[in-house]
């Protein structure tokens, strides 16, 4: 639930999602749910020769299990938080 | 389990209407949607048919060829979006990639695109009736859209913007669906059960220990000292209880021949 949480705090922020098929998108995060699938708004794809259709995509929905990473920004990372949090999910608390 | 896309041709009533969903396990059908094109891939758009959404999957199935139909399972679909550029793609759509190792894409796209002008189109102002009767019940209803063929968008000249926002709601609406059913398809079973396992073996072997550990106490054979260096510890102990017994047996023995002499 740590991701979740830490993902849901990122709302609104610049994300780029990359897929297990090397797909990378990126976009305004919309929304996140449980399954950490991820809405995103405003995208663009960063290799766009490869996927052109994509170029017309202005928001789309990706299923929590392909998601290879997600590029975060560094602004949106509170290190001193996530050391906390992480310390208090391995406690189990 | 998850199988990518797929032909489908299981239809109801002798194989001309809806598709037979699996609701023996709860499948609903959740959204259909009428006068709909699928473009795979890159070939060429397929229409007229009409696009059922389930909770568990995606079904298009043509109008005309009623041997002919695709579906996807919800669990496939990695991505699904709105397309509304029309430099890449002529209509709004709703854009799918499923299954993130073939890169095998599904455009679905919504109503207007049959090339084929179908009967009733030359009249217009029949269409622009219809298109404004269509905005309020998309309005309204979102959901029977369109059931009337004849009354699919954008075959006219005019008031393509109109049909243009009519379709852009109708994709949105469609998106909105598509989310809505990928949320009910968490990832399954396979990863989860390994996972169990793991936690699973993980206490089960804790507790083995613990019961090992009694056994332990309990059982002589299992006594401390049995192996390698330990052996000489073991016999010292089990020979000084022997000792102490023979010292015993010969006081009593010694008294009682004590006793038997006096």
């Amino acid at each position: 639930m740590l991701f979740f949480s830490y993902f849901k705090d990122l709302v609104g922020r610049e994300v780029t999602v990359e897929l297990k098929n090397d797909l990378a998108i990126r976009g305004t995060l919309h929304s996140v749910d449980q399954y950490l699938n991820i809405k995103l708004e405003n995208t663009r794809v960063v290799d766009q020769d490869k996927y052109p259709h994509m170029l017309s995509v202005r928001n789309c929905f990706i299923r929590g299990s392909v998601v290879r990473y997600v590029q975060l920004p560094p602004e949106g990372v509170d290190i001193e938080l996530l050391h906390d949090a992480t310390r208090r999910e391995a406690r189990g608390g | 389990m998850v199988l990518g896309l797929r032909e489908f041709t299981e239809r109801v009533g002798d194989g001309a209407g809806e598709p037979v969903l699996d609701s023996d396990n709860g499948e609903e059908l959740m959204h259909v949607q009428h006068s709909v094109a699928i473009v795979l891939g890159n070939r060429v758009p397929v229409s007229p048919g009409t696009l059922y959404i389930s909770t568990k999957q995606v079904v298009w199935l043509s109008d005309v060829d009623k041997t002919k139909g695709y579906a996807v399972d919800f669990l496939s679909l990695s991505l699904h979006a709105v397309s509304r550029d029309p430099e890449a793609y002529p209509s709004p759509c709703i854009y799918t990639q499923y299954l993130v190792d073939t890169l095998f894409d599904i455009f679905c796209e919504c109503a207007e695109l049959n090339p084929e002008p179908i009967e009733g189109d030359e009249e217009e102002h029949n269409w622009i009736f219809s298109a404004d009767q269509m905005v309020d019940e998309v309005a309204e209803e979102g959901d029977d859209f369109s059931q009337d063929p004849t009354n699919s968008i954008g075959h006219s000249n005019g008031d393509h913007d109109l049909a243009r926002t009519v379709l852009e709601y109708l994709v949105d609406t469609l998106f909105d669906i598509f989310c809505e059913c990928a949320e009910l398809n968490p990832e399954p079973i396979e990863g989860d059960e390994e996972e169990h396992n793991w936690i699973f073996s993980a206490d089960q072997m804790v507790d083995e220990v613990a019961e090992e550990g009694d056994d332990f106490s309990q059982d002589p054979t299992n006594s401390i000292g049995h192996s390698n260096g330990d052996h000489d510890l073991a016999r010292t102990v089990l020979e000084l209880q022997i000792n102490d017994q023979r010292f015993e047996d010969a006081d009593e023995m010694d008294d009682d021949h004590e006793r038997g002499h006096h």
